[in-house]
């Protein structure tokens, strides 16, 4: 039974198809990007899966349970943890506040646990730990997206789901963050991962879609799509990095 | 140019416009109808005011009795006490409310949101207050009688059909004026500061002048529809123009749709009438007319709820559904877009000169020198934080700079608005893109067309002519009625690129313009960018993508913790260890 998996699911923005018909798979363990255009339906999908919007069509499983009725909260309850795009994070909150209410749905966990784990989120991103007690809105752009995957691993979840974590950050937090990413899939949180970066996402991942116009076109490991003509034409500039 | 409205739309709405004023003439009515209709019809002058402040600026009035309430008691006290003619005092009245209107709509360049919504009722408030204790002049609570109707070129409006018709007649102006006003240059400026005001002010908007020219408009309307309410009813007190006023015609602008002129005057129609209705209901249904006003009052909230953009954004709706406009735009006729900017000279386009910027003990930027030289493009980057976008900030007069100088060509700016910046040939794009979204894409680059000194001529056409240029030469021509929340992402970064290339900047500042693109969107975005350079402009822009920076710069300059800590070619500096340790790492690979 695969972790998560998704079949024939639809979405749609009042009437705008974003999904039309994508079945995927994750099996426990798993890191699997996908790769797509902007306006293919990565972002839509994520949402999907983590309930923000219902699927007009299709189901989602997680550990055989359908979830596809269920709204963001009860999926998060379920173990799935979502980052969106975007620098969602609390302004009128100091950093670590932030940090801190990332692990807000978990239960049983001491507030000296977290305090920990708030401190490791810090060696990850030692850009954003001077600024501990600062408000949120006084970090600069990248900062905040930094907070805001940090708050996202808080959450211990069973499957991550990250939507373009690299996204403003300069190149040697782009090597930490995935870093990042390569230790906590390690420590077995299965990771659902969006990028532009193709190059990158491929260099982490077991296994990539690439999804096109809301239809996944493609499936294969990292060695086979960045072998493969079109998606090195459409996604990675045309050449071999 | 204005929307088109199909023949047998136009026909059907100016029969029912002219037809219905004129009833009473033909058909029996009683005098409390009429009254009740002239009521509607003042009132809803006044409410057009607000769809120009609120549905078009976004800007919160809840002071529109007061206004309503100076016309009224301008003619009131102008008549009967100053014995002037009804004109004279109806013009006096509207001076006033245009000159109290001004005076608010300049509280609003240190207030928005609920504090505006704060200043509006408390200024509400004082008038009330004066219309009350005032005695001596006003004549307090007991109100002023005996107001007369004018006469209008050799015809006496004494009798009450014929005032309706006057009335009418003065709405259906108004109406076709804050119908036209969206797509003339204040129409566009005022939706601009509706949807982004920070983008409306960089891009040349005067934002300033924008919101107090919609909030003197709202007055002067406001004071209009009172000034006839006053001569219809013959007597006024301060209770018509009290705070409970204002509420009715928000509710009334919120209930028709504020986007329209159509909606204000359906959405008082509404308020004025449903009352009535529900008064005179059948003998079986009577019970109702015990709690009427609360049958109202869930009515009310149930519309707001169900139809956020009102009823006439239902209508609206509809009609877009019956006849879908074409998705694509007839792209022939367009010209090129022309680079030239006349008196451009030698010499740096732009030089910083010991720039600091300090937010309290945060030293974000922290004595920088950057000379940007004409025609080159000119890389900032640096680590999170280091201060890059607050330098784009202080250069482009978001924030005034702690010290230092920011010179554009000869000229120091350091102390310019940046409206005023951008009318001089400054221009920017933002991190997070930050478009006009209701507008559509020819929209959003007419009002960059139309900054301050923009080199072409006058008059919409223009305007027009060269906001398709700069979107064919994005290559969006085809695209240009989209409305553009919904073109995808990287056409959005495309159209405020235009935008600001509609306006013939002479420097273009870019904050992480490929942030978000694909390899080979980004590939993409370099041709433009060698484009862009090969038709002489300047750019300065910010991106992590080192890839990008090396293949578009001249000059890279490299910012940690507020300072620079190295500038030269990009083989130069991409090698810097200096540059490596702090923000490079070792680049391509996951440590």
């Amino acid at each position: 039974m695969a972790l998560l998996e998704l079949r024939e699911v639809a979405s749609a923005y009042g009437n705008v198809q974003a999904l039309r018909g994508v079945s995927l798979r994750v099996e426990a363990g798993e890191l699997v990007t996908l790769l797509g255009a902007n306006g293919a339906g990565k972002s839509t999908t994520l949402k999907t899966i983590s309930g923000l919007i219902a699927p007009v069509r299709g189901e989602v499983l997680f550990e055989g349970q359908p979830i596809h009725r269920l709204g963001p909260e009860a999926v998060a309850r379920m173990g799935i943890s979502h980052v969106p795009e975007g620098r969602r994070i609390f302004p009128g909150l100091t950093v670590r506040e932030n940090i801190l209410l990332g692990g807000s749905n978990r239960k049983g966990v001491t507030r000296r646990q977290l305090e920990a784990e708030a401190d490791e989120k810090f060696q990850i991103f030692p850009e954003i730990r001077p600024f501990e007690h600062a408000l949120g809105w006084t970090l600069s752009g990248g900062q905040q997206q930094m907070l805001a995957v940090a708050r996202g691993l808080m959450a211990r979840p069973k499957l991550l789901l990250l939507d373009e974590p690299s996204l403003g950050l300069a190149p040697l937090i782009v090597q930490n963050l995935f870093g990042a990413i390569r230790d906590i899939r390690a420590r077995g949180t299965t990771i659902l991962l969006v990028e532009q970066n193709a190059n990158m996402a491929l260099s982490v991942a077991d296994r990539g879609y690439v999804l096109e116009t809301g239809t996944l076109i493609l499936e294969g490991s990292p060695r086979e799509l960045l072998d493969n003509e079109e998606v090195r034409a459409a996604y990675l500039g045309g050449h071999h990095a | 140019m204005p929307p088109k409205i199909s023949r047998p739309w136009l026909v059907a709405l100016a029969i029912v416009a002219i037809a219905l004023p004129l009833i009473p003439y033909r058909f029996e009515v009683s005098a409390y109808v009429v009254q009740m209709f002239m009521q509607a019809v003042t009132y809803a002058i006044a409410v057009l005011g607000l769809v120009v402040v609120l549905g078009y600026t976004g800007q919160i009035n809840l002071a529109q009795a007061a206004f309503f309430g100076l016309g009224a008691y301008g003619v009131a006290l102008g008549t009967v006490t100053g014995g002037w003619s009804f004109w004279l005092s109806l013009a006096a009245g509207a001076a006033v409310a245009t000159g109290a209107g001004l005076a608010l709509g300049l509280t609003t360049i240190r207030l928005g949101g609920h504090y505006l919504a704060m200043i509006t009722i408390s200024f509400q408030q004082i008038l009330d207050l004066v219309l009350v204790n005032w005695i001596e002049v006003t004549r307090g609570p007991d109100g002023v009688a005996g107001i007369p109707r004018p006469s209008l070129a050799g015809f006496e409006l004494a009798d009450d059909r014929a005032y309706l018709v006057f009335c009418a007649a003065v709405l259906y102006v108004v109406v076709f004026a804050v119908w036209w006003l969206p797509h003339t240059r204040l129409g566009r400026a005022m939706r601009s500061v509706r949807e982004n005001e920070l983008a409306a002010e960089v891009v040349g908007v005067h934002t300033l002048r924008t919101k107090v020219v919609a909030f003197s408009l709202s007055a002067l309307l406001g004071a209009i529809g009172g000034g006839l309410y006053a001569g219809g009813f013959a007597y006024i007190s301060p209770d018509n123009f009290n705070f409970a006023r204002s509420v009715e015609f928000l509710t009334a602008v919120l209930l028709g749709g504020a986007q329209s002129p159509f909606g204000g005057v359906i959405g008082t129609l509404l308020i004025v009438q449903m009352p009535e209705w529900l008064k005179h209901l059948p003998e079986s249904l009577r019970f109702i007319k015990d709690v009427y006003l609360a049958v109202y009052g869930i009515g009310v909230i149930l519309i707001m709820v169900f139809l956020p953009e009102g009823i006439w954004g239902l209508i609206k709706a509809a009609r877009a559904r019956l006849a879908r406009p074409a998705d694509t735009t007839d792209t022939s006729g367009v010209a090129p877009l022309d680079f030239d900017v006349p008196g451009a000279a030698g010499g740096p386009v732009l030089r910083v000169k010991a720039l600091s910027k300090h937010f309290g003990g945060l030293k974000a930027v922290d004595g920088i020198d950057i000379e940007v030289a004409r025609g080159s493009v000119h890389a900032l980057i640096g680590p999170n934080g280091s201060g890059k976008t607050t330098s784009l900030n202080v250069v482009s007069g978001i924030y005034r700079p702690t010290a230092g100088q920011v010179m554009l060509g000869e000229e120091d700016v350091s102390l310019l608005r940046p409206h005023q910046r951008a009318g001089r040939g400054m221009g920017r794009t933002f991190q997070n893109i930050r478009l006009f979204s209701t507008l559509s894409a020819l929209e959003n680059v007419m009002v960059g067309a139309q900054r301050d000194r923009n080199p072409i001529g006058r008059g919409n056409r223009a305007l027009r002519a060269r906001a398709m240029s700069a979107l064919a030469f994005v290559g969006l021509a085809d695209r240009a009625h989209v409305i553009v929340r919904n073109l995808p992402y990287g056409h959005q970064r495309l159209v405020e690129i235009a935008r600001v290339l509609a306006g013939h900047p002479r420097l273009l500042l870019l904050d992480e313009p490929a942030a978000g693109l694909n390899q080979t969107e980004k590939m993409e975005f370099v041709d433009l960018l060698r484009r862009l350079r090969g038709h002489g402009l300047t750019i300065f822009l910010i991106d992590h993508d080192m890839g990008l920076v090396e293949k578009v710069s001249d000059r890279i300059t490299v910012l940690n913790f507020g300072r620079k800590i190295a500038e030269g070619s990009p083989q130069e500096v991409l090698r810097n260890p200096d540059v490596i340790a702090a923000y490079l790492g070792t680049a391509g690979k996951v440590n």
